[in-house]
């Protein structure tokens, strides 16, 4: 994720007084979460569920 | 109420001390003031404590004396004292969070956990160190001292329930509460060379926790020994019809079980976690193979388990985790984000970069991953895997902390919900614990405690304490 991208996006989520007080902790918070996407897996069955999955009725 | 000492107060386990008190053996007072007097002298060492409640532990110690002379016994761990991580609120108590952001956050209720340890008769010390909200530590920017391991302590007692393996491990306090989100129970139980439980998800209330990551949370009992383990887990589990993720199941009997032999159980051991996804310290190997064959040698069957990697089981527990942590300290990460110490910055605003999609794939996979634990399971009765593949590093060099935090195989277990328990499994060469971990069927943490109790009996690591003075 280059410099710019990680502007925008820390923009984007309201981060700008982070982003103006410690740009080097949102570089590395960008870098952390761009690493880690990568790692996972997608599921290939289209119809796979996340989890928890919606169960009607067991509300509070 | 006796004329000599037990043995050294401090040394008392859970088990020990309520059935002392209960036959008049022991005066809880007796036994509060042997531990006040030991935190007088250790805690400056340790910073176990953020906030020590000595004064109102000895009013409730004189209550649940004269309540014990009356032979009116509150429940099952009478006069016992009790530790609480500062996510989990105490009335009358500040909830911290080890965090500037929530100095003078005063709990107006105690915790489920809480309630249920105090209606047992156990007795509030205090609130316990822990990373900055559960995930930003070891740090030194806050407005209180990172807890420091009793073995040695110029290292890093684990976390994010710092305060509470240190405290338990030194002889601070016999049990506490801990958190366990990606492993923060089960982390400083490793360093610290005690038993730390993560139950299954939903077994324990969290109503009353400053919550870290909604679907990961556990709340876990730490102490010295698996049946003072139990004991604790038999009081704090059960349903709670006000926390959302709380199951319906009926309340375990944990601690009757514990003594039964582990012939013909079935142990699958994920040798890979440790010797391929992310190898080992040579000692952390020597010692899960030497767990395996105790096991062996006292009737269990030990056979070889694969699960998906060590990798991507982290990298769907990160993704979940600061994805929800983010929903909960956004509008402080926009508006204080200076009142935050660096590491909990850092890995709370990691949140703001995942997409609603990058969210749903990992919850995705995950249920995939429980059905790949789950069918493990089917075939064995107990998991056995590594938790640290390190002892515990120097607290004050970031870069080795940086670089043995992830060397973990704790995770896992916090995605797929399955009740996990580290323990000791030996010492160092240089004097540290070392830590295996055994893993359970859903809601069958019985199990999990006589398999980690054969351990704990054959090897005798109950009977290992730090050398801190």
């Amino acid at each position: 994720m280059d410099k710019a991208m990680i502007e925008l996006l820390a923009r984007r989520a309201g981060l700008t007084k982070a982003l103006a007080e410690f740009p080097e902790d949102v570089t590395a918070a960008a870098t952390q979460a761009a690493n880690v996407v990568e790692k996972i897996k997608q599921p290939i069955d289209p119809a796979a569920e996340p989890w928890p999955p919606m169960r009607a009725g067991t509300g509070l | 109420m006796r004329d000599g000492p037990l043995t050294e107060l401090h040394w008392l386990g859970v088990a020990e001390a309520a059935k002392a008190i209960a036959e008049k053996d022991l005066s809880p007072v007796e036994l509060m003031k042997a531990l006040l007097d030991r935190i007088a002298t250790l805690d400056p060492k340790l910073n176990a404590f953020i906030r020590l409640d000595g004064e109102a532990a000895m009013q409730a110690a004189k209550a649940a004396e004269a309540e014990a002379t009356a032979g009116r016994l509150r429940g099952k761990l009478h006069g016992v004292p009790v530790g609480i991580k500062d996510i989990i609120n105490v009335a009358g108590l500040p909830t911290t969070g080890h965090s500037k952001i929530l100095q003078g956050n005063l709990a107006s209720a105690d915790a489920v956990c809480v309630e249920k340890l105090r209606g047992a008769g156990a007795i509030v010390m205090g609130k316990l160190s822990t990373h900055e909200f559960a995930i930003g530590g070891p740090s030194f920017d806050l407005p209180w001292p990172p807890a420091r391991n009793p073995w040695n302590t110029g290292h890093h007692p684990g976390g994010s329930s710092s305060g509470s393996g240190s405290g338990v491990s030194a002889g601070l306090f016999p049990m506490a509460l801990g958190s366990d989100t990606g492993g923060s129970v089960r982390n400083p139980a490793s360093c610290c060379g005690i038993v730390g439980l993560k139950p299954t998800y939903g077994l324990v209330s969290r109503r009353g926790v400053f919550p870290l990551s909604f679907t990961l949370d556990h709340i876990g009992p730490m102490t010295r020994t698996v049946a003072d383990n139990a004991m604790m887990l038999e009081v704090i589990a059960g349903h709670d019809p006000h926390d959302p993720g709380s199951a319906a199941v009926p309340n375990g009997h944990y601690a009757a079980g514990v003594e039964r032999s582990v012939r013909d159980l079935r142990v699958g051991f994920i040798r890979h976690f440790h010797e391929i996804d992310v190898p080992a310290e040579p000692e952390v190997t020597a010692a899960l193979e030497h767990v395996a064959r105790t096991l062996q040698l006292e009737g269990a069957e030990v056979r070889d388990v694969h699960l998906p990697t060590l990798g991507e089981f982290g990298a769907v527990n990160r993704v979940i985790l600061q994805s929800e942590a983010w929903a909960i300290h956004g509008p402080w990460l926009r508006e204080r984000p200076g009142d935050y110490g660096q590491l909990a910055r850092r890995r709370l605003m990691a949140g703001a970069f995942f997409s609603a999609g990058d969210y749903v794939q990992a919850q995705r996979r995950r249920l995939e991953m429980i059905a790949e634990v789950e069918a493990a399971l089917r075939d064995v009765d107990v998991l056995l895997c590594a938790s640290s593949m390190d002892p515990a590093c120097r607290i004050d060099r970031p870069a080795d902390l940086e670089r043995t935090y992830p060397r973990q195989a704790r995770t896992p277990f916090n995605v797929t919900g399955h009740p996990a328990l580290a323990m000791m499994a030996g010492l160092s060469q240089d004097g540290l614990p070392l830590s295996v971990q055994f893993v359970g069927r859903y809601f069958d943490e019985a199990t999990l405690f006589q398999v980690a109790r054969a351990w704990e009996q054959a090897s005798g690591v109950d009977r290992k304490h730090p050398p801190i003075v």
